[in-house]
């Protein structure tokens, strides 16, 4: 599918920009899915905790 | 067109890393088309450095903007201001683009974002192939529209060679060898016969060897280049 190798080169931009790949993900849900979207969006939000705020980000908060 | 790619950008952040404020400068034409160096791809690798050198705790200026074409004077006039207020244009044209900012500012320092790869096509989208090695003599009238000069890795004026192996190139399974094509499209014609046609040794000065190379046309040049040139 193209947007799923166009999420990968989006990965490789950020990895070499330095804000890290690992910020972006993409999956494959239907609107039946709904364990499946719940579990996927903590293990997302556990790792972005993981990775800490957006090196963008002035001050380095975690908000 | 002129294929182009962009460089990693690693080596880009190295080219820019004694600069404070950069433009970044596409353009318009052939590197548009390919995907290498346009309006978009200015804008992306200019959120990338900014992004990049923000990271890095930099405070540089990048700003952005596309011409029509980076090769002619026309359109590079139209940006000398622009020009003037940054200290490395960071072009995103073939080297052509990238010269022809050196040589109309003399003042400014350009660095090339791109690497300009070959004359070719868009085979597919996505990919990319070499077509023409621009050698100043044309035979394609001989070898049924396929240029063995670009096409076949030894450029061989009388193939195939004894590499060719089910089509395809000895130095690369997926590059189709050009003799093969060349046979292919005479049979197909009814031509065959000038496969038999030998290609005498051919004058390599019209190509690179005979240096960088020069056209004139007298019918469309201006008195006052012609006179310049024969002070």
């Amino acid at each position: 599918m193209r947007a799923e190798r166009r999420v990968e080169y989006a990965k490789g931009l950020l990895e070499e920009i330095g804000l890290g790949g690992d910020r972006l993900e993409m999956h494959f849900i239907s609107s039946a899915m709904g364990r499946e979207f719940a579990q996927l969006a903590t293990e997302m939000t556990d790792r972005i905790r993981e990775l800490g705020p957006s090196p963008l980000r002035e001050g380095g908060s975690d908000g | 067109m002129i294929i182009g790619e962009q460089k990693p950008l690693e080596e880009i952040k190295a080219m820019t890393a004694d600069h404070e404020r950069i433009l970044v400068l596409g353009c318009g034409t052939c590197v548009t088309v390919c995907f290498a160096g346009g309006e978009k791809e200015v804008g992306i690798l200019a959120s990338s450095l900014r992004m990049a050198s923000k990271i890095d705790g930099e405070e540089k200026t990048i700003n952005e903007t596309t011409v029509q074409r980076q090769c002619e004077w026309e359109f590079l006039d139209e940006i000398q201001q622009q020009l003037e207020s940054h200290d490395l244009v960071l072009s995103m044209a073939c080297g052509i683009g990238v010269q022809a900012i050196a040589e109309r500012f003399p003042e400014a320092t350009v660095a090339p974002a791109l690497n300009t790869t070959f004359l070719g096509l868009p085979e597919e989208q996505g990919l990319w192939t070499e077509r023409c090695a621009a050698c100043g003599e044309c035979i394609l009238h001989k070898t049924a529209g396929i240029c063995p000069i670009a096409r076949c890795a030894k450029s061989l004026l009388n193939g195939p060679c004894g590499g060719s192996q089910g089509g395809k190139c000895e130095i690369d399974p997926e590059l189709a060898c050009a003799w093969q094509l060349i046979y292919d499209r005479l049979k197909a014609r009814g031509q065959l016969d000038r496969m038999l046609a030998i290609e005498p040794a051919r004058d390599w000065s019209t190509g690179r060897d005979g240096g960088p190379r020069r056209l004139v046309r007298e019918d469309l040049r201006l008195e006052s280049h012609q006179h310049e040139e024969e002070t």
